[in-house]
């Protein structure tokens, strides 16, 4: 295809390109748009339902506070891979559906062995149809089967709503996912094996494959113990010390805890 | 509108409205990328890259689908699933969110928490990385230095960590076999488990249930 925007434009350019950041306006205002328009359906829904004002102003500042920490891990991965595609495209790629091991992966696959001084305009396209349209699998799943799913399986689960079996389903598919995180740290005390990352790229050794580091770590399962005692001393205080306006606050006071306790590993040299 | 249309019904309509515009959005990306720059991908590369990376998220859609969307509920379901992150943020933000106010999954009520819980959780998203962006030059040195490294790159093991607590403490019955269970797969098969978490949260889900399926028969809870 013959290039009519500027023929001579090379790829930092592109990159970060006023048209690139006009894209990543487009992709947040999609998101932004389409978020308040089913939050506004939803409390409209609540008030239909008698659900107090509390209760609604309860989950939406659980969740904004809640959703800080871990989004600000979600930036750095834009900050990660910025160093080999820019900030536009990272940015696009994280805030649909988007994660960085995978933008990473794709990253890989598309464009095997490319470096900051090697990519060039058509690595960077490819890279930008790869990510996309490999991670689009759950979307279409959610489209075509999601309905069906939930009359046929879910709806069949919850039709007791508080009673029986069902209340307590949900709780156990949740402290399974809570388990296998432990899980995860664990193994990263056991073995963990990290592909090194340059320039927001991995690292290839001579025949391609990416350079490996052992990184063994005791820090995740530290961290996890912390923010458990956090949390414990936080319900203490909302329980027993009757610290009402905590109760929102208890999870996000808690990971900063836990994360502290991860820097100061880090200070001390253990990471 | 048909008017026995439940708001069930309703809400998979407008949210099938909503991520058919959304893999629209998505692949209007890179579309736009090649008609702005004028050069088209490298064919070959795009289709063994696409088709390496879908053996692994293809079954991993499937998965996700069926093990989140029961969580999530209708709305949140299809919002979750075109803005992203949602093991390592929706799903928690979700629970959380459901158990200060004390809805029960598969009710109206739990709906609307759901919904508004994501609708926050991606606003809240959608605001740090615009603010991240603008303030890109002062923040960048902070947010990359070594010192605040380890405190993000372990923030999924403190909220887990911190939720784990909740959720644990008032189901020690249910705990101990999906724990052990996990623990014995982490040390036997550390690698699997790491680059593998979506298959092992599954795993985890089905024996916690099963292991809770079996208490409540028995009676035991």
């Amino acid at each position: 295809m013959k290039n009519f925007y500027l023929s001579a434009i090379t790829v930092n350019e592109i990159k970060e390109s006023w048209w690139m950041y006009a894209l990543g306006i487009l992709v947040t205002l999609f998101i932004i748009g389409g978020s308040l328009y089913f939050g506004l359906t939803a409390y409209k829904k609540g008030k239909e339902l008698n659900m107090s004002r509390e209760m609604m102003k309860k989950t939406i500042i659980s969740s904004v506070s809640f959703s800080i920490l871990p989004s600000i891990g979600i930036f750095i991965g834009v900050i990660t891979m910025a160093g080999l595609l820019g900030i536009p495209l990272p940015w696009i790629r994280l805030s649909v559906v988007g994660a960085l091991h995978y933008e990473l992966m794709a990253l890989s696959v598309a464009a095997e062995g490319v470096t900051l001084a090697t990519l060039t305009v058509e690595n960077f396209v490819t890279i930008a149809f790869v990510m996309t349209i490999s991670i689009t699998w759950g979307a279409i799943f959610a489209l075509i089967f999601f309905k069906k799913y939930q009359q046929k399986v879910i709806n069949k689960a919850t039709q007791n709503g508080g009673k029986g079996f069902g209340k307590i389903l949900f709780d156990a598919f949740f402290i399974g996912m809570i388990s296998a995180y432990i899980g995860d740290a664990v193994a990263k005390m056991v073995h963990y094996e990290v592909k090194l990352i340059e320039n927001g790229a991995y690292v290839l050794d001579g025949s391609g494959n990416p350079v490996t580091e052992d990184r063994s770590t005791v820090v995740p399962i530290i961290v996890m113990a912390s923010a458990m005692m956090a949390m414990a001393f936080c319900e203490w205080l909302i329980t027993k010390k009757k610290v009402k306006w905590l109760e929102n606050f208890a999870l996000s006071f808690s990971m900063i805890f836990g994360m502290t306790v991860a820097v100061l590993l880090g200070l001390g040299g253990i990471y | 509108m048909k008017p026995n249309l439940t708001y069930q019904d309703l809400m998979h309509r407008q949210g099938r409205i909503f991520t058919l515009m959304g893999i629209g959005v998505m692949i209007a990306v890179p579309v736009l990328i090649m008609v702005f720059t004028g050069v088209g991908p490298d064919l070959e590369k795009m289709f063994i890259g696409i088709g390496v990376l879908s053996l692994i998220y293809l079954p991993g859609g499937i998965v996700e689908v069926a093990t989140y969307s029961p969580i999530l509920g209708t709305t949140a379901t299809y919002l979750a699933f075109i803005t992203g992150n949602l093991a390592n943020l929706k799903i928690p933000c979700v629970m959380n969110a459901r158990q200060i106010v004390g809805t029960t999954i598969g009710t109206e009520e739990n709906e609307v928490v759901s919904t508004m819980s994501v609708v926050a959780s991606t606003l809240t998203t959608v605001f740090i990385m615009t603010f991240g962006i603008i303030l890109l030059i002062p923040l960048r040195p902070i947010l990359s230095s070594q010192v605040l490294q380890p405190a993000f790159n372990w923030v999924v093991s403190a909220l887990f960590g911190a939720l784990g607590y909740k959720y644990f403490k008032g189901n020690l019955k249910i705990v101990a076999i999906p724990l052990l269970v996990m623990v014995v797969l982490a040390f036997l098969m550390p690698g699997f488990v790491i680059g593998n978490i979506t298959i092992v949260i599954m795993v985890g889900a089905v024996v916690s249930v099963l292991v809770a399926k079996l208490l409540y028969d028995k009676k035991i809870i």
